[in-house]
């Protein structure tokens, strides 16, 4: 589909975060419909992955020294 | 990815972002102090209390009945309900006529007990927030429109999915560039927390459309099911005089075991026939509390006519609604839902910044083409 065994690893390397995000989110969405209690805690932390994940990369950038994003960018 | 391709993605995901834009910030909007509307009703006084009846026992369903219809004078009880995180109140609904029109009920709350009056139920400036929310004043035209503004908000988060590939494929996850310009740095920004909210939106985004839907799927069931189920009554007059409410329940609890009624809708009103009750029953469990299965009762005798589930389209419509409202997994499962509200707007408002910082870009270099190709006065 993706051509090249390096574009098929490419494309898991680019959407594997937000796959797994999503699997998370959609779990606990389900969970807490679900599973009663348990499945509320489950909810509360999966369903708050992408809050944690935004907060995680805003307290990132406040902390870090611009230069460290440069290094991270590919082909430079 | 051709380049052709992405330039096609990119038209689909540019313009139904934009069409959608004003309704999508309207509903973000409105739908953050929705997330919190009993917390904010019982902050500003809104929300009726029960009264303290320690080991007291509950007045006859006939009871709370006799109650709402002596305030409210000259009008008919359209709905008794019971909702079970507030087991010290019974809502009833009144209005000028079992079939009166829905903004012309009145919904006043009544103490389980005493069957004291509380207060008015849904008024004060939530009810503003929620019409804007669910159909900006305008009825059912208002709300299909913003159940097509909901459709395009998916379709704009699919090509959003799509266009995400072309555009981060050589940075790593969650990199926002630092050293660039401010457009480029809210692209990461929108692309970042566009995807990783992605499931959310199209949850929240999907089951809204549904519950546009709601009022279709009604009429659907009662002109196909409810028909059905009630086809020995054909002909039969609308009750001349009701049954008691305390049959009505006590036949619908025997008739659902396990199971308290939710609500039940008398004869004539939307929920049901023109001849019988309905009370509508649910479960204990999350789900099975949202999914409820109705129990026809005849509005003369009070006898069981029919129970039978509700068909799959509205059982959908039923468990689309916590999805979308966010209200099944405590105050903490509120408070993300309300971050992630937030975040959305962010995504969309970064979406119009980009739009926009893109056409000013572009603006200089065709006013350099033209005056390029304008003819040198002497």
């Amino acid at each position: 589909m993706h051509g090249s065994p390096d574009r098929s690893r490419l494309w898991i390397r680019v959407f594997a975060a937000p796959i797994v995000l999503a699997v998370a989110t959609i779990t606990g969405l389900l969970a807490a419909l679900l599973w009663g209690t348990v499945g509320q805690y489950v909810a509360w932390v999966t369903v708050g992955a992408p809050v944690l994940v935004i907060s995680w990369v805003w307290v990132r950038r406040r902390t870090q020294k611009p230069e460290h994003f440069d290094r991270v960018m590919r082909g430079k | 990815m051709k380049a052709r391709t992405v330039r096609l993605w990119s038209v689909v995901h540019t313009w139904t972002s934009l069409i959608s834009t004003v309704f999508l910030l309207l509903l973000c909007l409105t739908g953050l102090p929705l997330i919190f509307h009993h917390e904010i009703d019982e902050l500003l006084g809104y929300a009726p209390q029960p009264e303290a009846h320690a080991g007291a026992a509950r007045a006859t369903t006939q009871a709370v009945a006799d109650a709402a219809l002596a305030a409210d004078p000259g009008h008919v009880l359209q709905y008794i309900s019971w909702d079970k995180d507030e087991p010290g109140i019974v809502t009833a609904f009144t209005n000028s006529a079992v079939d009166g029109l829905p903004d012309n009920t009145t919904v006043r709350a009544f103490d389980a007990v005493s069957t004291k009056l509380l207060g008015p139920v849904g008024v004060g400036p939530m009810l503003i927030v929620l019409k804007l929310h669910t159909d900006m004043f305008a009825g059912q035209p208002g709300k299909l429109f913003l159940g097509g503004m909901g459709l395009l908000f998916a379709v704009a988060i699919i090509s959003g999915v799509v266009l995400y590939w072309p555009f981060t494929r050589r940075l790593r996850f969650a990199t926002i560039r630092d050293s660039t310009s401010r457009r480029v740095r809210w692209l990461d920004w929108h692309n970042l927390i566009g995807v990783v909210t992605v499931a959310w939106a199209l949850v929240v985004g999907l089951t809204g459309v549904v519950n546009t839907w709601a009022e279709l799927m009604l009429n659907q069931w009662k002109a196909t099911e409810l028909a059905s189920m009630v086809v020995a009554y054909a002909g039969k007059p609308p009750p001349t005089r009701l049954a008691s409410l305390d049959d009505v329940v006590v036949r619908a609890r025997q008739t659902a075991p396990g199971m308290e009624v939710a609500f039940v809708a008398f004869p004539g009103t939307p929920f049901t026939s023109s001849h019988h009750f309905a009370a509508f029953m649910r479960g204990d469990t999350a789900l099975t509390a949202r999914l409820l299965k109705p129990v026809l009762l005849d509005g003369e005798t009070g006898e069981v006519a029919d129970s039978r589930a509700l068909p799959l389209y509205l059982q959908a419509l039923l468990i689309s609604q916590p999805l979308h409202f966010g209200d099944y997994g405590g105050m903490p499962l509120k408070v993300i839902w309300a971050a992630l509200d937030g975040l959305t707007i962010v995504v969309i408002g970064s979406g119009l910044y980009l739009w926009l910082a893109r056409r000013r870009k572009r603006a200089p270099a065709k006013a350099d083409t033209f005056a390029r190709r304008a003819p040198v006065l002497s």
